[in-house]
């Protein structure tokens, strides 16, 4: 039976007890959309339902019961930890839907430095843990952008990846083990071992999954010795991308481990490095870490391989260490981000893909040019390469566009989503992903099935397995 | 009614967010290294630009003519922000290129002008930065160039620019320039508006308050902590239009500046940098429910502020 707003916070208060169920009207509009419509949050403008309630689970047990409380009146629940998600993951897609956020449940569990991996329950920010095991001489090796206010559980939910990825992987090659909660509250842990081959991975299931499968409870991530004086960085300044990728490809098919290796585009590049860089400068950059040896070895191996590309000149390294110094973005630069495009209207969206060296550079060239030609108002469109593997890399399209003619509502359906939109086609054209790390979202679940071809079947049986009533997160990556 | 000539200076500084702790660290002794951090515009100064845009968009509306230059002291850095002023309209895009060992050249090529002087002499970026931080701390010869250009080359008789700057942040330069202007200056300045007959009601913050003045220029304003502190940004089709725009670089010389002379009269050297330890002390409050650390937090630190009060 359907259940009215006050019935379901009346239910979650019975589970929680009524302190840890929001219901303040403000929290809850403000909490219908995240970042892809961070325009409604910026200038208050509302157009999403709004959720029933916000509950703050503590435990395992919690969640479960909400769970099976919201499975019994088919509520739809929309799970949160850190609340960065870039691609409308946390949007209330339908009425009075209940927001589970996990950011309470906040415990460093375990930091085993023997067996080298660290359990923790979804809420600790990555930041908090990394700081952690740095005391120890440790690093978890996931870096991404918003390490200072992402958590764990949504980290894992979105498979997102850090700067330092070309050395350490994805979430995907660093979650060992996890708990997760699935409809009908049923409680899973999968075991922590180095690697089994009984039967598929089941980790993939739970791993990126956005809130639409099951609700992760605790992780167990891989730790790494940090050896940050060992850390060397190379810079240069090229005049085009493609260049560059062949550059990245290069260091890659050698067998090279860079933590880091990137290529910037004119536009991205001049958000940046335009104190060292010409504004028609391409800028490629590498950080080569790990015990020193082998920190030295591949900085001393791929400064030999550009050194064979005439087109790059090296720049003092230190423009490089330190532009890397002041890279994540904690909720001060969040706020001040919010605050310039308050009064200018310009705002600034990302989209990333993934797809093998052959295809990228077309990819980029040609999405870019549609853009421009084709999207009003734009004021910067670039991007960079920050992901690289043996069979190819991703593209970050960084751009800016002023609003103009429409509300702040109206911004994703002028702008955001036509770009997206000629990001996937020219990306599914070519064969690559259109989605590299920040998860489908709400925003690009409308491609999923161009995505997935004839492989949807498997994605589809999962939903239908796991979730056959249909209450996780309606919307993402299946789209309504 | 004739046009408004605008003049805004502004200064490309260094990041300082994005120093670190270290860095700040070893200020004591080394100086701080800022060479390598990213630059931005100067608050103030940002601020400052979008002002005069703003005027000229109203005084548009009331059929004035505003006039937009734009003007900064510095290296290479600084000509992308001059772009993209033109790009948004500015019609004057100049930069003086000037530092502590003399006259300093810009060998840049596509689509910046070089000044005669500027011209004859090559100099590394090393130079440059040298240069630049060698006028950090020398307000009188900013003054004195700034005043010059007014002067000598682009006779603007509106002045906008912001109330300081770092790293010197003295914050003496627009009344320097007044003074040697001849012309008012009006300080903490938050909004210029136009009135459609020449003049100008411009606010400013005071102790007590806001101040709405209305004044005819020539003068200086000096732009405080406005509410409007970012510039809008220009679209690529703005910047196509406006790519073959010329910005003048100068040498002090075609000023008819001797910088190093002026920098041995400068009264202000600096000798030492002292960090400032703005750490805080700190309690997290313990308690098994937010009633239990709400309780904590009244009886062990509210309660006896709420009683002194
Ligand atoms: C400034 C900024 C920089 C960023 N940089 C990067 C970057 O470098 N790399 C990168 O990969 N991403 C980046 N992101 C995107 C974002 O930070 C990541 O997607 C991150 O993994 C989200 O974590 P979160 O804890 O904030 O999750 P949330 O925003 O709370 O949720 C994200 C998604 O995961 C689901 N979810 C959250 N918690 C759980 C859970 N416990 N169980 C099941 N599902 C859950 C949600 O329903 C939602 O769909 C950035 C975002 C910002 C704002």
């Amino acid at each position: 039976m359907h259940l009215s707003r006050e019935a379901i916070v009346e239910g979650l208060q019975r589970i929680v007890g009524p302190a840890d169920v929001i219901t303040d009207r403000r929290i809850l509009v403000e909490s219908s959309v995240d970042n892809f419509r961070k325009l409604q949050n910026i200038f208050d403008v509302h157009t999403m339902p709004v959720p029933a309630a916000i509950v703050m689970a503590r435990s395992t047990e919690q969640v479960a019961a909400i769970l099976r409380f919201a499975g019994e009146h088919t509520i739809n629940v929309i799970p949160r930890t850190g609340g960065t998600a870039t691609e409308g993951g946390l949007e209330s897609a339908v009425p009075d839907s209940i927001i589970i956020d996990g950011s309470a449940m906040n415990r460093i569990v375990d930091i085993d430095a023997y067996d080298m991996q660290a359990t923790c329950q979804c809420g600790v920010p990555l930041q908090a843990l990394e700081d952690r095991v740095r005391e120890l001489g440790l690093t978890t090796g996931h870096s991404p952008q918003s390490k200072p206010v992402a958590h764990m559980g949504g980290l894992v939910a979105t498979r997102s990846i850090g700067q330092f990825s070309t050395l350490y992987g994805g979430i995907e090659d660093m979650v060992v083990g996890l708990e997760a909660v699935f409809p009908g509250g049923i409680v899973t842990r999968i075991k922590n071992v180095p690697r089994r081959a009984a039967g598929p991975d089941i980790r993939h299931v739970v791993i990126g999954n956005e809130g639409a499968l099951c609700f992760i409870t605790e992780v167990t991530v891989k730790l790494f010795p940090y050896f940050p004086e060992n850390n060397v960085f190379l810079g240069y300044t090229l005049k085009d991308m493609k260049t560059g990728f062949e550059v990245l490809r290069a260091v890659m098919v050698n067998g090279y481990k860079p933590s880091v290796a990137r290529v910037y585009d004119p536009g991205d590049a001049g958000l940046h490095f335009s104190h060292f860089a010409a504004d028609d400068d391409c800028v490629l950059l590498f950080m080569a870490e790990g015990p020193a040896g082998i920190a030295k070895a591949t900085a001393d191996g791929i400064a030999a391989i550009v050194a064979g590309f005439a087109e790059c000149t090296r720049v003092d390294s230190a423009y490089i260490e330190t532009w890397f110094n002041d890279l994540c973005w904690g909720p001060d630069k969040i706020t001040a981000e919010d605050e310039r495009i308050r009064q200018t209207l310009n705002v600034n969206r990302t989209t990333e893909i993934s797809a093998d060296w052959s295809s990228i550079n077309d990819i980029y060239q040609a999405a870019r040019a549609r853009i421009i030609a084709e999207i009003p108002d734009i004021t910067m469109m670039g991007g960079h390469s920050s992901h690289s593997y043996i069979n190819g890399t991703n593209m970050y399209f960084n751009y800016f566009f002023n609003v103009v003619g429409v509300g702040p509502e109206e911004e994703t359906a002028k702008y955001y989503l036509p770009i997206i939109g000629i990001i996937c086609e020219e990306t599914l054209k070519r064969g690559g992903s259109i989605v590299h790390h920040h998860g489908m979202g709400k925003a690009r679940a409308p491609w999923v099935r161009d995505e997935y071809g004839s492989s949807y079947y498997i994605l589809e049986t999962l939903k239908h397995a796991f979730d056959p009533e249909g209450i996780m997160n309606k919307g993402t990556i299946f789209p309504l | 009614m004739s046009a408004v000539r605008v003049l805004v200076c502004f200064k490309v500084t260094p990041d300082f967010e994005a120093l670190r702790e270290a860095d700040w660290a070893a200020a004591a002794t080394q100086g701080v290294q800022t060479r390598y951090v990213r630059r931005v515009l100067n608050c103030f100064d940002e601020s400052a630009l979008e002002l005069a845009l703003g005027l000229s968009d109203a005084a548009a509306r009331l059929g004035v003519t505003v006039e937009l230059g734009a003007l900064s002291i510095g290296g290479r850095e600084v000509d992308p922000y001059l772009k993209t002023l033109v790009a948004l309209g500015y019609e004057r895009a100049a930069r003086v290129a000037a530092g502590a060992d003399g006259d300093i050249a810009d060998t840049d090529a596509a689509g910046v002008g070089v000044g005669a002087a500027a011209g004859a002499a090559g100099v590394d970026g090393a130079g440059l930065d040298r240069a630049a931080s060698g006028l950090d701390f020398a307000p009188a010869v900013v003054a004195s160039i700034i005043a010059s250009y007014v002067l000598r080359a682009d006779h603007s008789d509106l002045l906008v620019l912001g109330c300081r700057s770092g790293p010197g942040d003295g914050g003496t330069v627009p009344f320097r320039v007044a003074e040697a202007l001849g012309w008012p200056c009006l300080t903490r300045v938050t909004s210029i508006e136009p009135l459609g007959d020449g003049r100008l009601r411009v606010g400013a913050m005071v102790d007590d308050g806001l101040l709405r003045v209305t004044l005819r220029p020539p003068c200086v304003l000096a732009v405080g902590n406005a509410l409007v502190s970012h510039l809008r940004a220009p679209t690529l089709k703005d910047r196509l239009e406006r790519r073959e725009r010329r910005i003048d670089v100068l040498a002090a010389a075609d000023l008819g500046l001797d910088i190093a002379a002026e920098l041995r009269r400068e009264a202000c050297v600096p000798t030492a940098l002292e960090t400032i330890d703005r750490r805080r002390r700190g309690a997290v409050i313990a308690g098994a429910t937010p009633r239990d650390k709400a309780r904590t937090l009244f009886d062990s630190y509210l309660s006896d502020l709420i009683e002194t009060l």
